[in-house]
């Protein structure tokens, strides 16, 4: 069976996800087993379905008010001086 | 004490005098202390808990108004947030991960004087079916320790069928509540999408995923399923039920209604002895005046394929604010460029998790999103239609909850695509937001199996109504251990 | 043809609260990280609660530039990492489900060239940088999230312009629509920010992202033309590539990292169900939207006999508009829009001076009407008002106090001209037949009694005496 999905593209869409694989190979072959077992979705036969959704009327979404968070948050989070969340460089 | 009874049963007791919730709860923590070696169903014991349960008895004594659990021990998923207290979501990557407010079924539960007995254990974000990827290690299953219990709530439905608990909340996202209570032979509820509040339960693939009870009894979550359901300002996904009582009038019986059987269902690769169980449960249900024929369902063959494709894309996009930021675990930003630090962070995710992610990153893709997410999401759309459509026949569709028994530990962890198909049977509530339930209906070889029903959205009373009567005709041995 | 198209974003800063949780949604003059919940901070296990009035909003926004407005608006996920992006993807619009973003297309009139819109979209902002440590090995990011969630509608234009001129023409257009609509105070840093993208005839077509303020941007697109301009002019290929503008430097920069993958996996939020917005809604929407600038000119012209150029001044701002609608009688409307255009507007021409302005509009009533009724020259009341912006106290007060009322006593002018019909010999005898020395001879009045002398009843007695 020709494979539709190369390897090059799944360490491609690993970095993408910002995820460092080492063994390769072992997510590769797995992941491919399962896009492989996808391929059955072309024989559905659902091009004309159309995608819908539940919808909900605009009178009940949240009323704008301001109501601060009890806690102050930051301290509870990993922090720097209280104040600031760190980050590495930028490039 | 007698730790064996239902949740009405405990509620009753308490309230009479018999027991108090202190004594309860005291002995449910020595009972988690003699099997939760062997089980592993919690990740975290909750140490106040039977001072909480004092409180409570304090307050029956002095007449005080009490909410209606009553110091009732109740084991939590660890993937729904208690405030000030760790949830992991058996995961390295939230180790120390504190919630600093309550997920709303947390608040409601507290109200009703819930104790948390403790947090129990789940597949890595909830994305298994055997618990086996928790990071923390696998949690057993108590009709045989050699077995998986189901997941992806299986710490959940362990608890409930080895009296570690008198009840659970799980999630279920394609059958994680179900598939457990199948293998451990507990009740597992998935309720109409919207039915229950998802705030604070954290995401795996939302738009299709519930939190749902497993409990002893049909009865007992149709009590869980008062003090849960109903509109959520936090969650504008939620349904207005208008307060039904899904208690009231349970025993109406199924006299008259109609009954598919999926055939899709029970085809190909079901275990004989699960296919002989069904056909019994239909008989049993003929036998209480219902009238059940078999009903095709054809996208049923593309739902497990569509189900990890929206799943996986989902869970990609959920799962990618763990960066390690602003919260998670030590490790210093210092030396680092943004994309390696975070690539770095991420990689403690374990291998089923990053399987999805993978996944999650290439079905969307600009390259391939025709060929596998937008055809999921037809799938998804067509296969609602035929179950609106089969709805309007039925009053009911009945399937075996798995189409297998439980196997053992480690013997399908290598083959995903094996996995895959055990779902095959629970993913279609999931996908078209209709509510189901797994009833336990026999025991093979010393191993469970439920029955799964399922109705129309919004007929979850019916449901448990159809479900309390299959109930009624099962009498099944206790749990070995 | 020079081709210029812009996406614009800009924040709702009269809103309360976020976009899809409770805190603040002016995160200005906040300690960092202070304006921040479980929501805005991407926690794990919490939803977006859409916020009724964005939504409102927005929809304004698009009726008011013409758009089409659908029945359902529908939210995505657009992913992709970025520290100041608390969930790592950004709750967005967009259009691949049929029209589902807060606005479609529409079409609006800069002078007399027509700019299409291409559509309308919801979204929220992400948090701020801040990055710290001089050299490579200590650099780091400080991250502060209060900015993070706060409403910002990104109105996205087709390439229509062609020169700078327009694009300033339409940001006034849309600062002044903005402004009278009561969403956004346009005035406020960082409240409005663009990008753009830019191509020359034979030229690709370039994207100039992170310009922070309109001036900025047709400044921005000014450079990006010349630029573009003299490259071709020396045969140099114009390359197809992203640049940042950098506002201290006034210049755009090649963007040095290759926008690698930007694929953002665009995917229906399922925690925000579609939202209706039934005619009937939009009908109410409509029928409470503030009087549209064009409308309001339309109005001062005919009602009140304003002429074009004037009106065109006190319609396009809100501030002046609405001093003028709520002070003028209609008897009195010519002399407000007078007061506001020529006097006031020097007073009160930035946003700090407006808050701190204690003028209402019963104080151009009266100012208006003591004018009419000769109380006070034009003069004096260019005085007095300068004292009611500063001290709020009511013109009577102001009057006495500086004493600036007319000198309309005969005798006391009779004797000023007196004395300036002494003092200037030559000019009173030739103002015996040439009455443009007898202005000369009354604005001499005019100097010795500080603008206060009545000029109607001056001008009489100099007639009389001079006979």
């Amino acid at each position: 069976m020709i494979k539709l999905v190369t390897e090059e593209e799944i360490e491609q869409v690993a970095k993408f996800m910002k995820i460092d694989v080492h063994d390769h190979k072992e997510y590769v072959e797995k992941v491919h087993d399962m896009i492989d077992f996808f391929d059955i979705l072309d024989s559905a036969g659902v091009e004309d379905e159309e995608v819908t959704m539940t919808d909900l009327p605009l009178s009940k979404l949240r009323e704008d008010k301001h109501i601060p968070f009890e806690d102050k948050l930051i301290e509870k989070l990993k922090n720097y001086k209280e104040h600031y969340v760190r980050a590495p460089k930028m490039v | 004490m007698n730790l064996k009874i239902s949740a009405l049963e405990y509620v009753e007791q308490v309230k009479n005098g018999n027991i108090s919730a202190e004594d309860f709860v005291s002995a449910t923590i020595d009972r988690i202390k003699n099997v939760d070696d062997k089980l592993h169903a919690f990740l975290q014991v909750n140490s106040k808990a039977v001072e909480q349960a004092a409180q409570v008895d304090k307050k029956v004594k002095s007449g005080e108004k009490v909410g209606s659990c009553f110091g009732m021990p109740i084991s939590i998923k660890d993937n729904i947030c208690i405030k000030h207290s760790k949830t992991t979501c058996a995961s390295k990557m939230l180790e120390n991960f504190v919630a600093p407010y309550d997920a709303t079924v947390i608040s409601k539960l507290k109200e009703q004087d819930a104790v948390f007995i403790g947090k129990a254990n789940l597949d890595e974000f909830a994305m298994g079916l055997t618990t086996e990827f928790s990071a923390y290690g696998p949690s057993r299953n108590p009709w045989n320790t050699d077995y998986v219990p189901g997941g992806s709530s299986g710490g959940s439905a362990v608890s409930v069928s080895a009296f570690e608990c008198v009840a659970s909340l799980g999630s279920d996202t394609g059958g994680s509540v179900r598939n457990p209570a199948s293998f451990c032979s507990t009740v597992g509820y998935k309720p109409t999408y919207g039915l229950i509040s998802r705030y604070g339960l954290i995401s795996y693939a939302n738009s299709i995923e519930q939190i749902g009870p497993i409990t002893r009894t049909v009865k007992d979550t149709a009590f869980m399923l008062n003090i849960l359901s109903g509109l959520d300002s936090h969650d504008n996904t939620t349904i207005d039920n208008e307060n039904v009582d899904y208690l009231s009038g349970i025993e109406a019986g199924i006299e008259g209604k109609k009954i598919g059987i999926i055939q899709e269902m029970i085809g190909e690769g079901i275990d004989h002895t699960v296919l002989s169980a069904t056909n019994d449960a239909v008989s049993k249900l003929e036998g209480l005046g219902a009238i059940c024929e078999p009903i095709s369902i054809d996208m049923v063959k593309y739902s497990v394929a569509s189900y990890y494709t929206i799943t996986a894309t989902e869970a990609g996009s959920n799962l990618a604010r763990y960066d390690n930021l602003r919260y998670g675990y030590d490790f210093p930003v210092e030396g680092f460029e943004f994309n390696s630090y975070i690539s770095k962070a991420r990689t403690k995710f374990g291998p089923e998790v990053i399987r999805r992610m993978i996944l999650g990153g290439f079905v969307p893709s600009s390259g391939h999103a025709g060929k596998y997410f937008l055809k999921s999401l037809k799938v998804k759309s067509k296969l609602t239609r035929e179950v609106t459509e089969a709805f309007k026949k039925y009053d009911f569709l009945v399937a075996p909850t798995v189409p297998i028994l439980p196997f053992k530990i480690g013997e399908k962890i290598d083959d995903p695509v094996a996995l895959f198909q055990v779902d095959i049977n629970t993913v279609m509530s999931n996908l078209t937001g209709v509510p189901s339930i797994s009833v336990p209906y026999a025991i093979s070889n010393g191993l469970p199996i439920g029955i799964q029903l399922l109705a129309k959205q919004n007929d979850d009373k019916s449901l448990l109504q159809a479900a309390h009567a299959l109930e009624t005709t099962v009498n099944l041995p206790e749990v070995p251990i | 043809m020079t081709k210029i198209g812009l996406e614009i974003h800009c924040q709702l800063t009269k809103l309360e609260s976020k976009l899809f949780c409770s805190c603040k949604a002016n995160y200005r003059e906040n300690k960092p990280n202070s304006n921040v919940c479980p929501i805005c901070m991407g926690l794990p296990g919490t939803l977006p609660r859409l916020n009724k009035k964005a939504v409102e909003k927005a929809t304004l926004i698009a009726m008011a530039l013409n758009c089409s407005t659908p029945e359902k608006i529908a939210f995505f996920r657009k992913n992709y990492f970025y520290p100041d992006l608390p969930k790592n993807f950004q709750i967005t619009q967009l259009n691949i489900y049929g029209d589902t973003s807060v606005g479609g297309t529409g079409e609006i009139m800069v002078g007399d060239k027509k700019i299409r819109i291409t559509r309308i979209q919801l979204e929220e902002d992400p948090g701020r940088l801040i990055y710290e440590g001089s050299s490579s090995k200590n650099q780091i990011t400080l991250v502060d999230y209060n900015r993070a969630g706060t409403p910002l509608v990104e109105i996205v234009t087709e390439p229509d312009f062609e020169n700078p001129k327009q694009v300033r023409e339409f940001l006034k257009i849309l600062s002044d629509l903005l402004e009278n609509l009561n969403v956004s105070d346009p005035s406020l840093e960082g409240a409005m920010r663009a990008d753009a993208n830019v191509s020359i005839e034979g030229g690709n077509k370039v994207e100039i992202k992170n310009i922070n303020s309109f001036h900025d941007l047709e400044k921005a697109v000014h450079f990006e033309i010349t630029r573009q301009e003299s490259l071709y002019s020396r045969d140099i290929p114009i390359a197809l590539e992203t640049r940042h503008w950098d506002d201290q430097r006034k210049i755009t920069i090649s963007s040095r990292s290759k926008e690698e993958d930007l694929d953002y996996r665009y995917f229906l939020e399922g925690d925000i169900p579609w939202v209706r917005i039934g005619k009937d809604i939009q009908e109410k929407l409509k029928s409470e939207m503030p009087e549209s600038i064009m409308s309001k000119k339309e109005r001062y012209v005919t009602k009140y006999n304003i002429p074009e150029q004037v009106a065109d001044v006190l319609s396009s701002d809100k501030y002046y508009s609405d001093l003028f609608d709520k002070s003028n009688d209609e008897q009195n409307a010519k002399e407000i829009a007078n007061i506001i255009t020529t006097d006031l507007m020097g007073l009160v021409d930035t946003r700090e001076k407006r808050e701190q302005s204690k003028l209402t509009s019963s104080h151009l009533r009266d100012l208006a009407d003591s004018i009419q009724s000769e109380k006070l020259t034009r003069n004096s009341a260019k005085n007095a008002l300068y004292e009611i912006v500063k001290s709020g106290k009511d013109l009577s007060e102001i009057i006495s106090q500086l004493d600036l009322g007319n000198v309309s006593d005969e005798n006391e002018l009779l004797q000023i001209i007196q004395q300036v019909l002494s003092e200037e010999p030559q000019a009173a005898e030739e103002a015996k037949s040439n009455p443009q020395t007898i202005n000369f001879l009354v604005g001499k009045v005019m100097q010795k009694t500080k603008g206060k002398a009545d000029p109607k009843l001056t001008l009489e007695l100099f007639k009389k005496k001079l006979g």
